[in-house]
């Protein structure tokens, strides 16, 4: 995956949309983080044009060379996020969707006020920096998929309904309704009203959860891009294993001091196997001996009512592709479908329902039948 | 009249051996001259297009009109003329009157008394284009009337149309002997039958008894509605009238289904004549819209406004939004080139909250852009639009430079980009045709097909296409009577490079090149030269230009025009058009024929014997139809035969099922094995893509066609003439591909129920043919194959529209990701193989080889309240082939279809011709 030489850059570029002061940029290479940047020109030009349609009432929003997409985005009129990528495979749809998340982000961290209203330029420079980690994980390659499906990761534990009623009496003997338990980005059970929560911070928080450095408990001020977009709430995390961790959402009340070691014992003690049962599936998603076709490679299942996804490369892990590989795949076979057969709806009128879409593609092998023939399949009612 | 032709053109002394020659050739045809001399352009160009109706055909008792129209510099003009008189216009007056109406001196008058004496009228409405300068005769005119409803004193009308007597000063009496056939839905129509002393009518002077009434200020009026439009002029002021004239009148009354179908594809002719045709334009007019040709190149410090547009159209509000942004194309493709290197493709941007699609085409430091509404045209799709424009511009004028940059061309232009336009915004309206069903099916599938690089492909039978080389061949050959060079012992002045044919707008038969075939048929398909032969009989078309074939004009591309001569042969086009035929040539001057010198105009006896190659064809012609008479091969399926329940109602759709069915038993009884050994046997290496029928099968599938015969006329009886293009494509299929994805499901059929298959009686019951619909693509030979309109129109029914549209749009989509495969291979190979190979799969689908798409489809308009509208489920599955050779193949089936059976299909199509 290293070798993918000068392409598959992305650029992220964040402006004051009154002032054009660049506020961030962030750049990522074959999916890791990297340091280089577009020349400070580039920048200029690349928001210049956009407002110079804006103000002729024209508004840009994407532009394609041969490699590469350009996709502009300004929210509230104030912000404007443009994204440069030269990934292969890459969609306008993947790219707004990633201003989208980027966007929910910011407000997570710093919250609508600063963004809206921007007094100085320079501290919200700062503040915007704590974002930078979480952005990242957006431009890079992450394991999840909900940054694109817009639906949370979910797994399917082995004991589910154990684990569910030990999250409800936990969640009354700490007096918050919004809990949730999070394995490395996914999450395993959650109270109704963490399922409650809006589309943007429903995903970004275990996001978030997922990519800040691992602590035994953290107490965390967020604001909730759709609910609660001024006002701060705390995040209080508790690991109750490596890579377990207990979500907790609340206003002022209670103090982290109050989910002492005692209290989670009690609850969490007598759970433990099933716990241990939770963390292998991280990445797995479904449970040892789930009775799947061993052909299957990957999966996606999106429940687009329930906005909740399941996404997995795991199964028949030994055999070629690789999983990141894998995962690449589905991912653009996403992007591709949803993009040219799933429109958004208010697009199109009186569309053909479309059922089922798929994609035999011949890849990187011999190009007559001997090679390997990757067929994937999304199914959406 | 001798000199014309050449006319134009400065000869030097040398040349006088020609000169006598063209007095020669302009003596022997002296008494046929050519209709279209007058109309060759200074440069030589001609685009001549006379519409005839045929004698025999005609139900009408008056004579047979022709009208010509004259493209000329600045102007149309468009004359009647009475063949069956043998009536003709003394050339002095002709020009005369030209004169006249060009300097709008003839009042109208005179146009219509003219048209009065003469007996024929234009079909053509009345338009004057201010830009173009078009004149043109009218079977509408406008007459504009004052008229002072405030100086009536108010009566109850008790006599109808009192209004229209006191107002307007026409008398119209409601007597039924006026009405010339029963009745017409919604009112009579306003015959003026007199005419009222000192009313504003007669003061005009242009209102004759005898007309018809049939707008005011564009409102349609009837006997009905009249008193209702009339009493709504609120005072004083001008009033337009429009008047239909007397005899033209008569002719719809005779004939009004006739006639309807005649103003729909007269709307196309209108707009090939680049006139204005009310109401379309006026519509596309308002969606946002634009070709921009700008430079890139600026000197900042002498900049005015809009300095940098060499070229755009059209003028309107919704378009010059898009070009006042037009600084944001030029640094987005100045900057994002910079950046990354490649070059800037396309930008979407919204306006007013629609979105709209702008592509990109470089050139040296030039930029072409085409904005279209992402509503209408998807993005892949107008990328390749754009690339069609750039490619045919240049195939008509070498480069886009010298198309736009050159002043005379921006008349040219604007008809060519108003026809653009036209195809991409409604192309409903260019494809109308008598059956709403075939309308719909082209317009759906324009979208497609004019997308795909090639032409639409028939074959015939073995023994017409072998006339139809060896008279193509003759053509070509040019050694005989005057254009032997022994005629005239000098050098002849073209050489024919290759021909080809075509009916009713499919290629039957191409002695050509893949790329200048391509390039003529895209310069075809932009003139809408291809529907106007399927739609109707062209009484004489001739369209001569110089043009710039790519593949001649490559270096090295050609050796025999390497060895003879300089680079700068001249290559010419000259199209003839013959009722449904269509002939295109190439010419090449220079080479092995004498150099071309300043703008020659059309030869005589170039296109005189062009002509007589398609008149040699006449017998071929109805040979043809009968033989084609016959079912479609491919049996299509009708997607509402699969709704629950349909099959009672559906009585006289059965014959097509039972056609299909029939088809079926056939086909199985020729032996699977003899079916492989046709594969074997044939080859598409050929250098015409005809496909030769070996003997085997052949005979199988002769005796089913006779077979079917009687069932195809029950239900075919009525299209006449119209049903030769499907034949065509029967014999395709049948001899080329043998039935690729119909050969799978029978394979089904086959397993199923194989008694059913002989017992033919029994058709109630049993698997169905499962195939509705299909496209295939050969890139090599520039052509594709799909149902013809005759066999899709059969398959009429509520919701097979809707699923070939569905069809249409899913190949776009496929298509377009199978282009950036494709793309990728290229600059794979351009690569070299080693490191690429790797990277390229890693995180995207690519090479995608194939896509399926299953879609779910119910009746549009369900009556039946209790029930839920039945669901059926079918696929749209395309699949492309890189090696051997590029090939795409696009079907449309039901849900039940095995998967066996489909990729037996692809097997069978792919394995074609490897």
């Amino acid at each position: 995956m290293g070798e993918e030489g000068t392409e598959g850059t992305i650029h992220l570029l964040c402006l004051a949309a009154s002032s054009g002061v660049p506020l961030f940029c962030r750049s990522s290479r074959g999916g890791a983080p990297a340091r280089q940047q577009l020349p400070f020109s580039v920048i200029g030009s690349l928001n210049g044009v956009h407002m110079f349609g804006q103000n002729l009432e024209v508004q840009l929003s994407s532009s394609r060379t041969e490699d590469t997409t350009v996709v502009w985005k300004s929210f509230h009129d104030s912000i404007t996020l443009i994204v440069l990528s030269s990934e292969e495979g890459t969609s306008e749809l993947r790219l707004e969707r990633l201003l989208q998340m980027v966007f929910g982000a910011m407000v997570l961290l710093v919250g609508l006020e600063e963004l809206t209203n921007i007094r100085n330029v320079e501290r919200l420079k700062k503040e915007l920096r704590a974002s930078y980690r979480l952005i990242d994980s957006f431009l890079g390659d992450s394991e999840l998929i909900g940054d694109l499906t817009q639906c949370v990761d979910c797994v399917v534990p082995p004991e589910g309904s154990l684990l569910q009623e030990a999250l409800s009496g936990f969640a009354e003997a700490a007096g918050t309704a919004f809990i949730s338990l999070v394995v490395s980005g996914r999450v395993v059970a959650a109270t109704e009203s963490w399922w409650r929560l809006g589309m943007p911070e429903a995903v970004l928080l275990p996001w978030l959860v997922g990519s800040l450095p691992p602590q035994a408990a953290r107490d965390y001020p967020v604001y909730l891009p759709h609910g609660s977009p001024t006002v701060p709430h705390r995040l209080l995390t508790l690991t109750l294993l490596p890579d377990l961790e207990l979500c907790l959402l609340c206003g002022p009340q209670p103090p982290l001091s109050q989910l002492d070691a005692q209290l989670l014992e009690r609850w969490w003690q007598p759970l433990l196997e099933p716990l241990r049962g939770c963390l292998p599936l991280g990445t797995r998603a479904l449970p040892a001996g789930f009775p799947l076709h061993t052909d299957i490679l990957g999966l996606l299942l999106l429940h687009l009512e329930l906005k909740r996804c399941l996404f997995t490369v795991e199964p028949s892990r030994d055999k070629e592709p690789s999983p990141e590989h894998r995962r690449r795949l589905l991912r653009s076979f996403y992007t591709l479908v949803t993009a040219t057969h799933f429109p958004p709806a208010q697009l199109v009128k009186n569309p053909p329902t479309i059922r089922e879409s798929w994609v035999r593609s011949l890849s990187w092998k011999d190009p007559l039948d001997k090679g390997k023939v990757t067929h994937t399949n999304i199914l959406a009612w | 009249m001798f000199q014309v032709g050449r006319a134009s053109i400065p000869k030097p002394a040398a040349h006088s051996l020609e000169d006598l020659d063209s007095v020669q050739r302009v003596l022997l045809h002296s008494d046929l001259e050519p209709e279209w001399l007058d109309s060759v352009q200074k440069n030589g160009e001609l685009f001549y297009l006379e519409l005839s109706e045929d004698e025999e055909e005609s139900l009408l008792p008056e004579t047979p009109t022709v009208n010509h129209v004259r493209f000329s510099e600045n102007e149309i003009i468009i004359e009647e003329d009475d063949y069956r008189e043998g009536k003709k216009y003394e050339p002095k007056l002709k020009r005369f009157t030209k004169i006249l109406k060009s300097k709008k001196l003839l009042p109208k008058r005179y146009n219509k008394k003219n048209s009065n004496a003469s007996g024929p009228v234009s079909i053509l409405k009345h338009q004057s284009n201010q830009k173009m300068g078009v004149i043109v005769q009218q079977r509408h005119k406008d007459v504009n009337i004052y008229v002072n409803p405030k100086k009536l004193t108010v009566t109850k009308a008790k006599e109808q149309l009192k209004l229209l007597e006191v107002l307007v000063g026409i008398i119209h009496q409601t007597k039924w002997s006026w009405r010339r056939t029963g009745k017409q839905g919604g009112g009579e129509r306003l015959v003026v039958h007199g005419l009222l002393p000192g009313g504003s009518a007669m003061k005009s002077g242009q209102v004759l008894i005898g007309d018809v009434l049939v707008a005011v200020n564009d409102v349609e009026v009837t006997s009905e509605n009249i008193e209702r439009v009339l009493s709504c002029i609120p005072g004083p002021m001008q009033v337009k009238l429009t008047f239909e004239n007397a005899y033209a009148m008569k002719k719809e009354t005779t004939q009004p289904r006739q006639k309807k179908a005649q103003l729909n594809t007269s709307d196309l002719v209108k707009l090939l004549w680049g006139e204005e045709v009310e109401g379309i334009q006026q519509n596309i007019l308002n969606t946002p819209h634009i070709v921009m040709y700008l430079t890139l190149q600026l000197d900042s410090e002498t900049s005015k406004e809009e300095q940098e547009i060499l070229y755009h159209y059209p003028v309107s509000e919704a378009s010059q939004k898009l070009q006042s942004v037009r600084g944001i194309f030029l640094t987005l493709c100045d900057m994002l080139e910079n950046v990354t290197g490649t070059q800037v493709t396309s930008s979407s941007l919204l306006l007013n909250r629609k979105q709209i699609h702008i592509a990109y085409w470089k050139e040296t430091d030039k930029l072409l852009l085409i904005g279209l509404p992402a509503e209408e045209v998807p993005l892949p799709q107008l990328r390749n639009m754009i690339e069609d424009v750039a490619q045919t511009l240049k195939f008509m004028y070498g480069s886009l430079d010298s198309a736009f940059c050159q002043v005379e061309n921006v008349p040219r232009l604007d008809h060519f980009f108003s026809l653009f336009f036209q195809r991409a915004l409604q192309p409903t309206k260019l494809h109308s045709s008598a059956s709403p069903s075939t309308q719909q099916y082209d317009a759906s599938s324009a979208v497609l097909l004019d997308n795909l690089p090639g032409v639409r492909w028939l074959t015939l039978p073995q023994e017409i296409k072998l006339e139809l080389d060896t008279a193509l061949s003759d053509l070509e050959a040019a050694d005989f009577a005057e254009l032997s060079e022994d005629y005239y012992d000098m050098r002849r002045l073209y050489t024919i490079l290759g021909s080809s044919l075509f009916y009713k707008g499919y290629l039957i038969c191409s002695h050509l090149p893949k790329d200048d075939l391509i390039d003529i048929a895209v310069y075809c398909r932009h003139y809408c030269l291809l529907p106007l032969a399927a739609k109707q009989r062209i009484g004489q078309l001739v369209i001569w230009r110089e043009v710039f074939p790519r593949h001649h004009l490559q270096p090295s591309a050609d050796s025999n025009t390497e060895v003879f001569q300089e680079p700068e042969g001249r290559y010419f086009l000259l199209i003839v058009g013959l009722r449904h035929y269509m002939l295109c040539v190439l010419l090449e001057a220079g080479g092995c024929a004498s150099r071309a010198i300043g703008n020659p105009g059309p030869d005589c006896i170039y296109v005189d014997q062009v002509k007589t190659t398609l008149h040699q064809l006449e017998g071929v012609d109805s040979r043809i139809n009968e033989r084609l008479a016959s079912s479609p091969t491919p049996c299509l399926s009708c997607a509402d035969w699969f709704l629950a329940g349909s099959h009672e109602k559906l009585d006289n759709l059965t014959t097509s099922p039972i056609l299909s069915r029939l088809h079926g038993a056939s086909r199985v009884a020729t032996s699977p094995t003899c079916r492989r050994t046709l594969f074997s046997d044939y080859s598409l290496k050929t250098r015409k893509p005809s496909p030769s029928r070996s003997g085997g099968p052949d005979s199988g599938l002769e005796g089913e066609g006779v077979g079917l015969s009687p069932h195809t006329t029950e239900s075919q009886g009525s299209h006449g003439s119209e049903e030769t293009g499907a034949l065509l494509k029967v014999t395709k299929k049948k001899s080329a591909l043998p039935n690729p994805f119909h050969l799978g499901n029978l394979k089904k059929d086959l397993s199923e129920k194989e008694l059913d298959i002989y017992n033919t009686v029994k058709l109630t019951s049993g698997p169905e043919n499962t195939l509705f619909h299909y496209v295939a693509l050969e890139t090599v030979q520039g052509i594709f194959i799909t149902p013809t309109h005759e066999e899709v129109a059969q398959l009429s029914g509520s919701i097979h529209p809707q699923l070939i549209k569905n069809f249409h749009q899913c190949c776009l989509s496929i298509r377009a990701v199978f282009q950036q495969t494709v793309a990728k291979e290229k600059k794979k190979a351009l690569n070299g193989k080693d490191h690429s190979g790797s990277t390229n799969s890693v995180s995207s689908l690519n090479p995608v080889k194939e896509h399926g798409v299953l879609f779910e489809c119910s009746p549009e308009n369900w009556t039946d309240q209790r029930k839920a509208p039945p669901v059926m489920a079918y696929w749209v599955v395309g699949r492309l082939f890189l090696h051997p050779k590029l090939q795409e193949l696009y079907v449309c089936f039901h849900d039940s279809v095995t998967e066996i059976a489909i990729e037996m299909a692809f097997k069978l199509f792919f394995g074609l011709t490897l």
